[in-house]
């Protein structure tokens, strides 16, 4: 069967579709910034991978590893992605209560050492 | 002391030899109240702060500069004040400009004020600012200032979930507030140059590029919304 894309294209276009929804995860504030430098990197990766396949052959047969289309890897390397990312999302997520609960912590021990001085005070008088 | 309807919140880390000071003059030549929000430091910051007469609002973990800030903010809405000041611990900012950051918000013109001074920065964070403001399309001169006056529905907006998984007090907080349709200006102040410590976020060159890098994702992810608030006329706003 004739390919409907050749490999570069595919490639290209799984770094582009990844850079994209992390920068939709970021803007919707589900994701950490922080946590999308990697990601990002491994998107660009995968554009220069697509963009430059003879050269990452090249690189392959120089370490001795020589391309097969073995198609079963490169889907489960994918879902193996989805679950990493789901982790940095979470993780994100139990940054924001972390956040959250240190600043109200704060919040809360003040407004504590404000009654004492208050009822101190009440006393004294 | 007057109870006044406006906090000034000063974030600090480790600014146990200027904290007192600026605490004071902002005390003495303002009579504003004064909230430190003390960013897990392991000096004697708290205590010094606390004995120049700021409520003081001690973080059991470093959540950094935006992190306290907004700190500083949530306590304020909490306490019921109407309008916040941020300032630096480190005696850059001067408590006389205050009155100055503030007059945009009382006549109604702005929700945010920025106090910029452009000139203190380095060549490279110039050229930092610079690539930001033509990324983002913001109008802004200064965009790391942290001398800033926010109004009550800007400080709603602040303290909510969305603003906290922020890094820095700078774009994505004017992205955020540009976002929510609200107005920002910014006014230019004098600045002194720092008496102790360094720039946090321009420790080092790491630090720089990791602010970099973080900013330009930060900005890209927000590129489309913002090209679609600029078609709408909101940056007549600024």
């Amino acid at each position: 069967m004739k390919p409907l894309l050749s490999y570069q294209w595919t490639t290209a276009i799984i770094g582009l579709v990844i850079a994209i929804v992390i920068l939709f995860l970021i803007r919707r504030d589900i994701l950490h910034v922080k946590r999308s430098l990697w990601w990002i990197g491994i998107a660009g990766l995968i554009v220069i991978m697509g963009i430059f396949p003879f050269q990452i052959a090249q690189f392959g047969a120089l370490l001795g590893v020589h391309y097969p289309p073995i198609l079963i890897l490169t889907v489960g390397m994918g879902f193996i992605l989805i679950k990493i990312l789901s982790m940095d999302l979470e993780r994100s997520r139990q940054e924001r209560m972390l956040r959250r609960l240190t600043q109200k912590i704060a919040m809360l021990e003040s407004l504590q050492r404000e009654a004492k001085d208050v009822e101190t005070k009440g006393l004294s008088e | 002391m007057k109870r006044s309807t406006l906090a000034v919140l000063v974030p600090a880390w480790n600014e146990e030899v200027t904290v007192a000071d600026v605490v004071s003059k902002i005390r003495n030549d303002c009579q504003y109240d004064v909230i430190v929000i003390n960013d897990a430091s392991t000096d004697q910051t708290a205590e010094r702060a606390a004995a120049a007469g700021a409520t003081v609002l001690n973080l059991p973990i470093n959540l950094g500069a935006w992190g306290a800030t907004q700190t500083g903010i949530r306590f304020a809405l909490k306490k019921g004040y109407r309008e916040v000041v941020t300032m630096d611990a480190d005696g850059q900012h001067l408590p006389a400009a205050i009155p100055d950051l503030l007059a945009p918000i009382a006549a109604g013109e702005a929700d945010m004020v920025i106090g910029s001074c452009t000139q203190r920065g380095s060549k490279a964070r110039k050229m930092a600012w610079r690539f930001f403001r033509g990324m983002t399309g913001l109008g802004i001169e200064d965009l790391t200032s942290g001398f800033r006056a926010y109004d009550l529905p800007a400080m709603k907006i602040l303290a909510s979930k969305k603003a906290t998984l922020l890094e820095y007090q700078d774009v994505g907080v004017l992205l955020l507030l540009i976002h929510a349709g609200l107005r920002m200006q910014e006014i230019k102040v004098p600045m002194r140059v720092r008496v102790a410590g360094s720039s946090k976020i321009f420790s080092s060159w790491f630090k720089v590029a990791e602010y970099l890098l973080l900013t330009l994702i930060l900005c890209t992810s927000h590129i489309m919304k913002m090209k679609s608030h600029m078609h709408a006329g909101n940056r007549g706003a600024l």
